[in-house]
């Protein structure tokens, strides 16, 4: 998605310089164009960036953090719950996509509208939401005991299941976007083509359209897994005390124990986890992808 | 823009270039700007205004209504009420240089660790006279302004008043009451701990040093993990237990009182509460000191809104001027009113000052395994 916003940039920025302007002033321009921007980051973001990551290596931060049984507790809680997340909004997000793809104006505008509205809803309204459906006197529990199907409320909030169902919810745009762009790229032909030739459907699917999205799919985990990974309000809101994820953490150590350099500590080291998990998954999808091209 | 279109071609080039270099270095202006310009202006408006922040909800209205409005009135100093009152913030602003309040409400517990890391202002006796603080309340470097009690509350839907719990054995009584229990998940403002001991038979004056082995021992038997459900904020097992999610939760006497006041079907038990208390501290490079100074002087000194405050809150302020302008139906329902006091638990700050990040961790630990 970055690539192509650059790419749109660049004849963007261009366009506004006249034929008879000299090269080299145009190039003064060019690098004023992104002086905004690069003060913002290098003001707003680097400099208190290298703040926390400065404080983190005062008072033997990581070797307090890293002794806190807690605190690896979180870690293995965020990763966990973050790829379970990832794999379920990923997979829930193929299938919208596709029925997207394949559906006519009316409904693609409909469906466009649900995927979009929990988007442009606050995440603190969402699992509050979420909360009052799941809590023992809440709606879901009322109907199943209404119907008979239970006698007594089921234990469906405050636990692990509740967390990932909170976050799928948030993440469902962030996987279908991607997805969707990616299906809508495959040449329409090629199905045509292939049926022509006697393929059923599920084969079709199977050897042109889930091939072809690889990229999106692939795209749409990396993005759901970094967002995931940062994921604060849900756990609070939906988790049991069991569910802690590091930002809870980080929260803890800097709010309770006010321990501001743990909390920088920890902030350093999720960041150079999901660093390294990032530079994997790349390495091996690059790999994929030569595989498919030989 | 009507001008912009008349121009030549030429000289709507040069503008934009113009324009485009403007906008670039904007953000450098703004904080070249936000530099210099802040100091002049605030050290003219300095003690005209106080900054205050507490825990928000009901009790801001109360202190409100109560203290701050009175004393705007007397003084011509305007106040600001905050809801967000952290010690962790309170750090940050000192250790930035860039302290926003001037009056700070923080726990016991914390009043201590903020003393040991130096970020308070040693208080000004000569603004603040001692003469209306009780003699548990004066500190050097703040006042325990507040007294309340941490107790036992219960939704009256599901649970009459006739069988509600006598004591804390009766409240975890997973066989008694079938329901999930509220409590705080935190340590520094709750006795959660010290309701355990108590529910498991230690007497009142064995309560200290906290046996917290024996406390999660006992909360792990009854009601057990599963039957806890745990809120973060003051105000949440009001929502919890107005909302039928729980049928019991701990929580504190003016929060229910508030409630109640509300219309909201709650009750509470003030018998075997535990008496805590919370201070008003100043950070150390505060803006408007004395104005938080003189504050506080108003408030410990001050009959009329002293009593008004005890009266609407049902919290001790540590104010002795005020008790004699109670009426004794409000005076002996009180936290610190005599008729309680062998019937309470009086919270340990000594303790929990040395004991509170090793016990936190503990009882986070706890939650989650």
């Amino acid at each position: 998605m970055s690539n192509a916003t650059l790419q749109r940039a660049r004849p963007e920025g261009r366009a506004p310089a006249p034929e008879q302007e000299k090269p080299r002033r145009r190039r003064t321009t060019w690098w004023l164009l992104l002086a905004p921007i690069l003060a913002f980051d290098v003001v707003l973001f680097l400099s208190p960036l290298g703040k926390l990551v400065g404080s983190s290596f005062t008072g033997n931060a990581y070797q307090r953090v890293l002794e806190d049984p807690l605190v690896v507790r979180s870690l293995i809680n965020t990763l966990s719950i973050s790829l379970a997340s990832t794999i379920v909004t990923v997979v829930l997000g193929y299938v919208i996509a596709l029925v997207l793809w394949r559906s006519g104006t009316v409904t693609r505008v409909i469906l466009f509208a649900v995927v979009l509205l929990p988007f442009w809803t606050g995440i603190l309204v969402k699992n509050f939401a979420w909360a009052v459906l799941l809590q023992d006197n809440g709606i879901v529990n009322s109907f199943l005991q209404t119907v008979g199907l239970t006698d007594a409320p089921i234990e469906l909030l405050h636990n692990r299941l509740a967390v990932i169902i909170g976050m799928v919810h948030c993440l469902l745009p962030y996987a279908v976007f991607p997805i969707f762009s990616s299906l809508t790229s495959i040449d329409d032909r090629l199905a045509l083509a292939a049926r022509s030739l006697g393929a059923k459907e599920a084969s079709i699917f199977r050897r042109i359209t889930l091939p072809l999205s690889t990229p999106g799919i692939s795209a749409a985990g990396l993005l759901v897994f970094i967002i995931s990974t940062g994921f604060f309000i849900t756990p609070v809101v939906m988790g049991g005390p069991g569910d802690m994820m590091i930002a809870n953490q980080i929260d803890y150590y800097a709010r309770q124990l006010t321990d501001f350099s743990g909390a920088a500590a920890l902030a350093v080291i999720l960041t150079v986890l999901v660093s390294i998990l990032v530079a994997i998954y790349q390495r091996v999808l690059k790999a994929g992808g030569q595989h498919a091209d030989n | 823009m009507r001008g912009t279109t008349a121009m030549t071609d030429s000289s709507l080039h040069f503008d934009r270039r113009k324009l485009l270099k403007a906008a670039a270095l904007t953000p450098f202006a703004g904080l070249a700007l936000s530099g210099c310009g802040a100091k002049p202006a605030d050290s003219a408006a300095a003690n005209k205004t106080v900054t205050v922040t507490s825990y928000g909800g009901s009790y801001n209205d109360q202190l409100t209504q109560t203290i701050l409005d009175p004393f705007s009135k007397q003084s011509g100093i305007q106040t600001t009420l905050l809801a967000n009152t952290s010690l962790a913030a309170l750090k940050a602003q000192v250790q930035s240089g860039d302290v926003q309040w001037d009056l700070v409400e923080i726990t016991a517990p914390e009043y201590e660790t903020a003393v040991a890391e130096g970020l308070l202002e040693p208080f000004d006796y000569d603004i603040i006279s001692d003469k209306g603080l009780p003699g548990y309340a004066k500190a050097e470097y703040g006042i325990k302004y507040l007294s309340f009690l941490f107790v036992m509350a219960w939704d009256q839907k599901a649970i009459p008043d006739a069988q509600a719990p006598k004591d804390w054995a009766q409240f975890f009584d997973q066989g008694k009451y079938d329901t999930k229990r509220s409590v705080y998940n935190q340590l520094s403002d709750s006795s959660v701990l010290e309701a355990a001991l108590l529910a498991d038979g230690v007497p009142f004056d064995q309560i200290y040093p906290l046996d917290v082995d024996r406390a999660l021992r006992v909360l792990g038997h009854h009601p057990g993990k599963d039957r806890l459900l745990y809120h973060a904020a003051n105000q949440e097992p009001i929502q919890q237990l107005t909302s039928g999610e729980v049928s019991l939760s701990t929580s504190f006497n003016n929060r229910i009182n508030a409630a109640r006041n509300d219309g909201a079907k709650l009750n509470f038990s003030a018998e075997n509460a535990v008496l805590a208390g919370d201070y008003f501290v100043v950070p150390k490079g505060a803006k408007n000191k004395e104005a938080a100074f003189k504050l506080m002087n108003f408030m410990s000194n001050d009959a009329e809104a002293g009593a008004a405050f005890d009266t609407v809150t049902n919290l001790t302020l540590a104010n002795t001027p005020a008790l004699s302008k109670l009426p004794k139906e409000v005076a002996d329902t009180l936290p610190t009113s005599p008729r309680l006091a062998d019937k309470i638990l009086v919270r340990d700050d000594k303790w929990w000052s040395e004991n509170l990040k090793k016990t936190e961790q503990q009882f986070k630990l706890w939650q989650a395994s």
